[in-house]
């Protein structure tokens, strides 16, 4: 593997690329002449062998420690096997009502967002807007610009890929809202100084099951799914629009999920400063997992401005999601591919031996 | 004042001794002969002959640049069977396009003198192939001369249209690179031919049959009869000689050069044969009567060596040693056969068959080894602001990130540099003019039998016109599945911007309706869209989108040549590098504007360490400001 021939920009194609395992989070991309990505896929172009490696450095699929960034981001704070470091688990929502209808659920990211914005704990934001048929990376520093960026993408939008243009832009506190691949990425991000990586000052992680392949979109397009409005995945999925909802099986799109996603170990993007994801039980609502002292902070303060509302979350659902969550890293530790994984060996055997009672 | 090549050809009066290179000097042979009819399709080395009498007024001539040369070789024909005088130019690769007709037509012949001009490319100076025509025109069975010189190009070509004409039959005027573009003193006749008038009567047919083959070798026979005659075969030096040079084309020189730097001027007869094909056998026995050694020296191959040997071997002539490219003795750094003649190789040669040791003035071997290693290596290169360039990064970019691993198969124009590092190493097939859409439509169908990379075809707009469109029509018919990439500058760029037609222009420079190359696409049913390769990211974004399209599809990048562009701008955009914002070595680029991208324009400055742009070079397009990760490089409107 560690050929000092090649390049890290080869080592990318090959370690990452071409088996499949980049999950196009776009932190490699905008730095150097040689990365690209177009139509959700990122592609290196020449292997420059000069540079000391950001590419390969940031990526959240080379090797990654999870327990060296979690120190770096919790340091001694208690951590949860299956949830991660958190310092509350609740039922959270916008304040607004209009926020509300335009999020997915229960709007708390968009509101989130707009909150940092108002209140100068960023002074933009790299996000995803455009909807179910066509993510677009955006680059965002005003609450108008936020709200278009409200609902969920379900494929893969290299959104840090923006991130140099944030920069070269003046931007100095940036945020970001991003899958768990691309929260890990903004962690080792924050660390390479080249890149001013440390302009990176709120994360805002999302949970995530796996995105899909672009060769969704056509799917979309050849079934005539791309008219609705509004897409979920509540179990199957549903396509929601003014001329009425139509359900298609998930397993009909199971073969769209990424081979990044399949081993993928963090499905509730610990590394953030709160993490953002569904209920499953209630529509007008999220969860949310409060994760940093700073995520804690910007909390409490929009819930005191009524930015965000937020209820305690019923214990019998919580348990439920942390068996969702264990099984799927359970299945994630058992999986060959996961390689990038370094994971403490306590960690895996209470995983894979300890069935979940440590 | 002086005057341009052109107006000498077209205006010099007869008695003039004006410099002109080759080309130019049969475009003047050509117009002294009363040519009424002149077409070509654009080749290096043979462009200046149409650019030339081009000039002249049409009521006096008609001149085309025609889509490729079977049309041009067509239309020249026609001409010849209403009784005019006709040229027809090409490169030595267009013969091969041209010679389906001109085998059909050879057997019938023609009528007004029709001379087809093949310039050959001795080493491919700007050729893909060094083609020796020669064996062409044998199976073609027309007659070839060879000038020696510049001045003997013009007299042969208008002994071409005489020689034609006793014929009835079209005859090949063959030059090479050395003789059309090299300059020489020509003294000007005047016109021998006035009569213009173009007339078919009824019952006049050129038809071609099988039985005619008869005519076309008693077309031969008739000529090795006249070129006996000829001026144009001769010999120097001593009558009784044990050595004869036999030679033809520019060899003369190289062998006259070799025999005086030897001092063998006394000892050594020297055979120039003009009309290499069918050979003048009376004279050529003449000369080797009484033979020891025959060494031959002739551009490319070994063409009139193997006609004289035949002719040995058919007659008694005792014992004579040959030496020329077939027993190896004449060759140069690449061996014999290939690569061009010059006065070492010919020294070297007579030196080897005298027994004499020759050492070259100058350096040592060795020391030429030393001083070559100096030399920084130079790649073939595009012109700063190249719209391929562009082009070729946004391919480069697309397949990087498509994943697939695209084949790319090239095809000829300046573009084919994208096969060397000037293009990124994009190509990998490069063959003939339209060579690119046949095999991408080839590689396309393996699908079936495991092959799993998807294809590119890249072409050039003069390409497209020339040899594309059958291509494309053949892979939209058969299904085919891969994007053609037309790179289109609105010009034929290599030749020396001779205008297609997607110019708007004819070859008098008036304006014409341009045919579009997306009508024909799309008259086709085949998906077009065109994007300037300037805007790269967009370029490479619809290369990604397009190629995992089903079926076949073309993209038109559409920037003009940035030559032409120069020509016509009055102020170019300022592009600089922010000294600031350059990172230099620390950025991690490893120099990509001037070490990846290597447009000419993008320098280093080794002082500060940082990159900068010659301004004097610099074509202004900002393609390179576009890809500059740092942001460094600057383009300013200039007002």
């Amino acid at each position: 593997m560690n050929n000092s021939e090649q390049g890290y920009g080869a080592r990318l194609k090959e370690e990452v690329i071409d088996p499949g395992f980049c999950s196009v989070c776009g932190a490699c991309v905008g730095f150097c002449p040689y990365i690209k990505t177009f139509g959700e896929r990122v592609g290196v172009i020449h292997d420059c062998k000069v540079c000391e490696g950001v590419c390969y450095r940031v990526c959240p699929r080379s090797p990654t420690q999870y327990h060296v960034l979690r120190q770096e981001v919790f340091g001694a704070s208690e951590h949860d096997p299956v949830f991660g470091a958190y310092k509350a688990i609740c039922f959270a929502r916008a304040g607004s009502e209009h926020l509300r209808s335009r999020g997915q659920y229960g709007g708390v990211v968009t509101a989130l967002v707009t909150f940092a914005l108002k209140q100068g704990i960023i002074d933009g934001a790299l996000m995803t807007g455009g909807n179910f048929t066509k993510a677009i990376p955006t680059l965002v520093s005003s609450v108008s610009d936020a709200l278009q960026c409200a609902g969920s993408k379900y494929t893969s939008s290299p959104t840090l890929g923006l991130f140099q243009e944030a920069v070269k832009e003046g931007y100095q506190k940036i945020g970001v809202v991003g899958r768990p691949c691309q929260i890990t990425a903004c962690r080792k991000i924050q660390k390479a100084s080249e890149i001013s990586g440390g302009k990176i000052s709120l994360v805002i992680g999302l949970f995530c099951m796996g995105s899909l392949l672009p060769e969704f979109y056509s799917f979309l397009k050849e079934n005539h799914l791309d008219r609705y409005e509004r897409m979920d995945i509540p179990k199957d999925i549903l396509f929601q629009g003014a001329g009425g909802d139509v359900m298609i099986p998930f397993e009909d799109v199971r073969r769209f999920i990424r081979l990044s996603c399949l081993s993928c170990y963090d499905p509730l993007s610990e590394l953030a400063d709160v993490s953002v994801g569904s209920t499953e039980h209630d529509p007008g609502w999220n969860t949310l997992i409060v994760r940093t002292a700073k995520g804690m902070d910007m909390v409490e303060k929009a819930r005191f401005t009524g930015d965000i509302e937020t209820k305690a979350y019923p214990p019998d659902l919580l348990n439920v999601l942390r068996e969702a969550v264990f099984n799927r890293k359970k299945r994630v530790l058992e999986c060959p591919e996961s390689m990038y994984l370094d994971v403490p060996p306590r960690e895996k055997d209470y995983f894979l031996t300890a069935g979940g009672d440590a | 004042m002086h005057k341009m090549g052109w107006q000498d050809v077209i205006e010099g009066r007869p008695g003039d001794r004006v410099l002109l290179n080759g080309n130019e000097a049969i475009a003047r042979g050509a117009l002294e002969a009363g040519v009424r009819y002149a077409s070509s399709y654009p080749g290096s080395p043979s462009s200046e002959i149409v650019q030339t009498l081009s000039k002249v007024p049409d009521s006096e001539l008609y001149a085309e640049w025609s889509v490729n040369e079977i049309v041009s070789l067509e239309g020249a024909t026609a001409a010849s069977f209403a009784g005019l005088r006709a040229i027809c130019v090409m490169k030595a690769d267009g013969l091969n396009v041209a010679l389906d007709f001109l085998t059909s037509m050879n057997l019938g012949g023609c009528k007004g003198g029709l001379v087809v001009t093949v310039a050959d490319d001795p080493q491919g100076h700007s050729s893909v192939k060094e083609y020796d025509s020669r064996y062409l025109a044998k199976a073609a069975m027309v007659p070839v001369l060879e000038p020696s010189t510049v001045e003997e190009a013009r007299a042969m070509a208008i002994a071409a249209f005489n020689f034609s004409e006793q014929i009835k039959g079209p005859v090949i005027l063959r030059s090479v690179t050395r003789i059309s573009h090299s300059r020489g003193l020509v003294e000007l006749g005047k016109s021998v031919r006035e009569d213009k008038t173009a007339s078919l009567p009824a019952g006049d047919r050129f038809l071609t049959k099988t039985i005619f083959h008869m005519k076309a070798r008693d077309r031969l026979i008739k000529a090795a009869g006249i070129f006996e005659d000829c001026g144009f075969n001769y010999s120097e030096g001593p009558d009784k000689a044990d050595t004869a040079v036999f030679c033809s084309g520019t060899s003369l020189l190289y062998a006259r050069e070799a025999i005086e730097t030897l001092g063998l001027n006394d000892e050594i007869k020297l055979v120039k044969v003009g009309t290499t094909f069918p050979l003048p056998e009376k004279f050529i026995l003449s000369h080797l009567r009484g033979l020891k050694n025959a060494i031959f020296a002739e551009e490319v191959r070994s063409f009139i060596e193997e006609g004289i040997v035949l002719l040995y071997a058919r007659n008694n002539l005792g014992k004579i040693c040959f030496y020329g490219k077939l027993s190896g003795d004449v060759a140069g750094v690449r061996g014999p056969a290939c690569g061009e003649m010059n006065v070492d190789i010919m020294i070297k040669a007579l030196a080897k068959v005298y027994g004499i040791h020759y050492e070259a003035p100058g350096y040592t071997p060795e020391k030429t080894a030393e001083l070559s290693a100096l030399v920084p290596p130079r790649e073939y290169a595009m012109c700063p602001g190249c719209p391929h360039r562009a082009s070729f990064w946004a391919v480069k970019t697309a397949i990087a990130v498509d994943g697939r691993n695209s084949i790319v198969a090239g095809d000829i124009g300046c573009y084919c540099l994208g096969a060397w590092d000037t293009g990124f190493n994009l190509f990998d097939t490069l063959h003939c003019m339209g060579a690119g859409p046949g095999i991408a439509s080839g590689l396309s169908k393996l699908g079936r039998f495991g092959l799993k990379r998807p294809t590119v075809t890249i072409v050039g707009d003069s390409t497209f016109y020339h040899a594309v469109i059958p291509g494309l029509i053949n892979g939209q018919y058969s299904g085919s599945d891969y994007l053609c990439v037309v790179l289109d500058n609105s010009v034929t760029a290599m030749t020396g911007h001779q205008p297609h037609p997607g110019s708007g222009i004819s070859v008098y420079g008036r304006p014409v309706n341009a045919i579009k190359i997306e009508d024909i696409v799309r008259g086709l049913g085949i998906p077009c869209k065109i994007v300037d390769p300037y805007d790269n990211f967009l370029a490479a974004e619809t290369i990604c989108a397009m190629v995992r399209e089903p079926g076949i599809k073309v993209l038109i990048f559409r920037r003009e040549c940035a030559l032409v562009a120069a020509r016509k701008q009055r102020r170019k955009r300022r592009v600089y590098v922010d000294q600031s914002l350059c990172r230099g070595d620390a950025c991690g680029c490893g120099r990509f504007c001037v070490s990846v991208w290597g447009c000419p324009g993008n320098i280093w400055d080794h002082k500060t360490g940082k990159a900068n742009i010659d301004e004097a070079v610099c074509a202004g397009c900002g393609v390179c400001a576009s890809l500059c990760p740092a942001g460094a490089i600057v383009v300013e409107e200039v007002e």
